[in-house]
């Protein structure tokens, strides 16, 4: 085949402009850290990355999630460990109080002390986090207590509040003792009503009573436990989902580093040897020895 | 009996002969960087032998040689490699362009990275799944807001973006049909030059290249096919001729673009087009009309008859050119009326991906109830009035959910209660990303996104990949058509020594004879003196 000087000048230019192409794709690839750059590189890839990356989102948001959750958890377990506290006071209070020693006076005592307690309770079911009342259901703007009295209650007060913490599993992060806070309540009512009036043995029947609603409360408390547990369990998973969601995502589509330097590093040194070979080729012709 | 001067002549003809190729190799070594630039030689053959024949013809012993004539001047070309050349041309024409459009496509997409749609979508369904946890924290209802502002002008500008590019498409389709044009009006002005010459014996070498030139420029836009017709008169039989222009379609018909000194024109035929060549609509096909010297147009069919109604179908033409390849970006209509084409069907794809999710959205949006109880809120709205339907173009988030975010139908509650902490709907409109919805073909707006971009993809890869192989294929012939027709220095030198060599000797010839002369003029007859 006959050569001439121009397709070895078009053939060095068409050279050097290919391993030009190959030093940016390689250039971009170690800046960017990513393999491909645009749908076309590997359509794969790509659609595999937008897919990586929505899981990826997902996780993390269920892990932020799932911070509400603990907050919701461990305020309604902490508020209702301290309305069985005052319950605790309560029964002992009572056991004072239904004792055939105690004078009117000591139970009039006896009862402003409970009364106390109860506006403690009060104020213990209206606990709040952030701005939301944890007690009320899902009308988290209605307080369960009123300056003292309770709010009428409908349907919204026993609904709960599910929250997404994994791919559609949904986790209750309320409790609705509304019932039970409202008859707490009366029970104190009940109690004003009949501390100066009743004899010390109707007296002891309140006991029971107070047994009864903390027994009911270690229910609710039992039930939160377990949720609580549930959840650590969903957290540890998204966790390590989290982890394994960036690794898939990495391995997807960033770049291997010590391959892209490699890579680059050839392709410099044969870009080079374009370049030097190209300086000898085009360089002489037969005018350079005719004299 | 041979004439005294008969030696001097035939000198004087190498003379003559060695300096025009002499004078030819440095035209070579001028054009040496000339693109479309053949290497031409220069075809030398002896003169008639003295005598010549006949019956008055003097009886001499021998047949004597007279010397060299140049025949003619050839360029050194090979047609078949040209036919080639164009060929891949064709094809390169097609892909690099349609590589081109896809990978404009893909920049507007910007995916895969994190300012995309895919982007804008996930941070939506985060700021709802925020709102589900907090449904009445305004916080969070002004975040959804801003992040769905965010997706509605991730749309807008998708769907700007490819309005842009159809117009820079169809502005490129005018200016392509104009250079068309030009390069029809040149060949034959190239073609009256050659018939021209050729009659008087010529080659005009320099013309052919120009034209051959033209062709090479006419084969990135449209598939062409060649005739050649030879000139009358004294026309050498290795003279080309004048060339008629054929446009190929892909049953094969062959469309006439030029004949000899006339040409036609490519125009835009439809009525939607601004200035006969520029499409503002998608492109129907185009029609071939003749241009009389006072500027008016008759449109006439493929073998040049006048007839109004002559078009030729955009579906007729191959996948091959550059035209047919911006046409394709740009939108035509398809055999059964349909509007086809990279960029409008594209289009099409995200505005139904708008349309799904938004009405999917609304639906919902509706069925829930907002921080005061109430439903049947819309949440995206369509911006302008003559619109019925929603596109990527016309989808805005309502005025009512921006002015006020308590509006945001977060819970499920019965209309009329309003339940500030309940967030289900949120929720569910949270996941409607991942539902499959019937309008996007039993798929969910996550996966139509996905399966979208992956594609374009996949067409540009396509794309990429053909461009590579015409490219390849046509640097291949390139590089056959360069071996036969450019100029290499080295071989024009070792010519220049040849001829120059051959001239020097000529020369040195005459004064040989003219010493022999010399001795019978000036030394003969003075025996002894």
């Amino acid at each position: 085949m006959r050569v001439t000087q121009s397709m070895l000048s078009n053939n060095m230019l068409r050279n050097l402009s290919e391993s030009y192409r190959k030093l940016g794709k390689y250039q971009d690839q170690i800046t960017t850290g990513k393999k491909v750059n645009r749908p076309s590189d590997d359509p794969v890839v790509v659609m595999k990355g937008i897919g990586y990356r929505t899981e990826l989102n997902k996780v993390q948001q269920f892990s932020r999630n799932i911070g509400e959750a603990y907050n919701w958890l461990d305020t309604t377990d902490d508020t209702l460990d301290k309305i069985g506290s005052a319950l605790q006071r309560a029964r002992e209070l009572m056991v004072q109080a239904s004792s055939d020693t105690a004078t009117p006076e000591d139970r009039l005592q006896i009862n402003s002390e409970l009364q106390q307690l109860r506006e403690h309770i009060q104020s213990l079911a209206n606990t709040k986090i952030g701005n939301k009342y944890i007690f009320s259901g899902t009308k988290t703007t209605t307080p369960p207590f009123d300056n003292g009295y309770p709010e009428p209650i409908d349907d919204a007060f026993f609904k709960g509040i599910e929250i997404e913490v994994f791919s559609g599993i949904q986790i209750q992060i309320n409790t609705t003792p509304i019932q039970l806070l409202k008859d707490i309540n009366l029970m104190f009512e009940d109690i004003n009503t009949s501390m100066d009036k009743e004899s010390a043995g109707k007296l002891s029947s309140f006991l029971e009573r107070i047994d009864n609603v903390m027994d009911k409360i270690l229910t609710i408390r039992a039930d939160i436990g377990a949720r609580q547990n549930r959840i650590e369990l969903m957290d540890e998973r998204l966790q390590s989902q989290e982890v394994i969601a960036t690794k898939q995502m990495s391995e997807n589509e960033d770049v291997d580093y010590e391959k892209a330097i490699t890579n680059l590093i050839t392709q410099e040194s044969i870009h080079r040897a374009a370049l030097s070979t190209g300086a000898r080729i085009v360089q002489p012709t037969l005018v350079d020895f005719l004299r | 009996m041979r004439s005294t001067f008969m030696g001097l002549e035939a000198s004087k003809r190498g003379l003559y002969t060695q300096q025009s190729a002499l004078y030819t190799t440095g035209h070579n070594i001028a054009n040496a960087n000339t693109e479309g630039y053949s290497r031409q030689r220069v075809n030398m053959e002896p003169t008639l032998g003295y005598p010549g024949t006949g019956l008055n013809a003097p009886k001499v012993a021998g047949f004597i040689g007279t010397g060299v004539k140049a025949s003619s001047v050839q360029r050194i070309r090979d047609a078949f490699v040209d036919r080639q050349y164009r060929q891949e041309t064709n094809k390169l024409g097609y892909w690099e362009t349609k590589s081109k459009s896809i990978s404009q496509l893909e920049d507007i997409l910007n995916e895969p990275s994190d300012y995309g749609l895919a982007k804008a979508l996930d941070g939506f369904w985060n700021s709802l799944q925020d709102l589900h946890v907090h449904p009445e924290d305004g916080g969070a209802r002004t975040v959804v807001v801003q992040r769905a502002i965010a997706v509605a002008d991730s749309f807008h500008y998708i769907y700007n973006s490819i309005q842009q590019l159809r117009e820079n498409a169809a502005n490129e389709i005018g200016i392509t049909l104009r250079d068309i044009n030009s390069v029809l009006e040149q060949i034959a002005h190239l073609n009256y030059q050659i018939q021209s010459v050729e009659p008087n014996g010529y080659m005009p070498n320099d013309l052919y290249d120009a034209r051959d030139k033209l062709l090479d420029q006419l084969s990135t836009y449209i598939p062409i096919e060649l005739e050649y017709e030879k000139s009358g008169g004294n026309a050498l039989a290795i003279a080309e001729g004048s060339v008629r222009v054929f446009l190929k379609l892909s049953d094969g018909t062959k469309v006439k673009l030029v004949d000899g000194k006339d040409f036609a024109q490519l125009r835009n035929s439809g009525a939607s087009t601004s200035d006969g060549l520029t499409p503002t609509d998608s492109v129907e096909g185009f029609k071939i009309v003749r241009v009389d010297e006072f500027g008016n147009e008759t449109v006439v069919d493929n073998n040049w008859n006048v007839d109004n109604s002559a078009q030729i179908d955009i579906n007729q033409f191959s996948n091959l050119g550059k035209l047919k390849s911006l046409v394709d970006s740009y939108g035509y209509i398809d055999i059964n009326g349909n509007q086809k084409g990279l960029f409008p069907e594209n289009l099409e794809k995200i505005n139904r991906l708008a349309k799904e999710f938004a009405e999917a959205f609304n639906n919902l949006h509706q069925s829930g109830t907002d921080l005061d109880g109430n439903a049947d809120v819309e949440f995206f709205v369509i911006n302008n009035s003559t619109d019925t339907e929603i596109t990527a173009g016309n989808i805005y988030v309502s005025n009512t959910i921006i002015n006020s975010p308590n509006k945001i139908a977060a819970s499920d509650s019965t209309p009329g209660n309003a339940e500030p902490g309940n967030g289900k709907n949120a929720l569910a409109l949270a996941n409607l990303k991942f539902q499959t919805l019937a309008g996007l073909s039993g798929v969910s707006i996550q996966s139509y996104f996905e399966g979208f971009v992956g594609q374009l993809g996949v067409d540009g890869q396509q794309a990429e990949r053909l461009t590579y192989n015409a490219q390849t294929l046509q640097q291949s012939v390139s590089e056959r058509r360069s071996s036969i027709s450019s100029v290499s220095l080295d071989e024009e030198m070792t010519n220049m020594i040849a001829f120059q060599q051959a001239y020097n000797a000529n020369a040195r010839m005459i004064t040989a004879i003219d010493e022999t002369l010399d001795k019978i003029i000036n030394g003969m007859g003075r025996v002894g003196l």
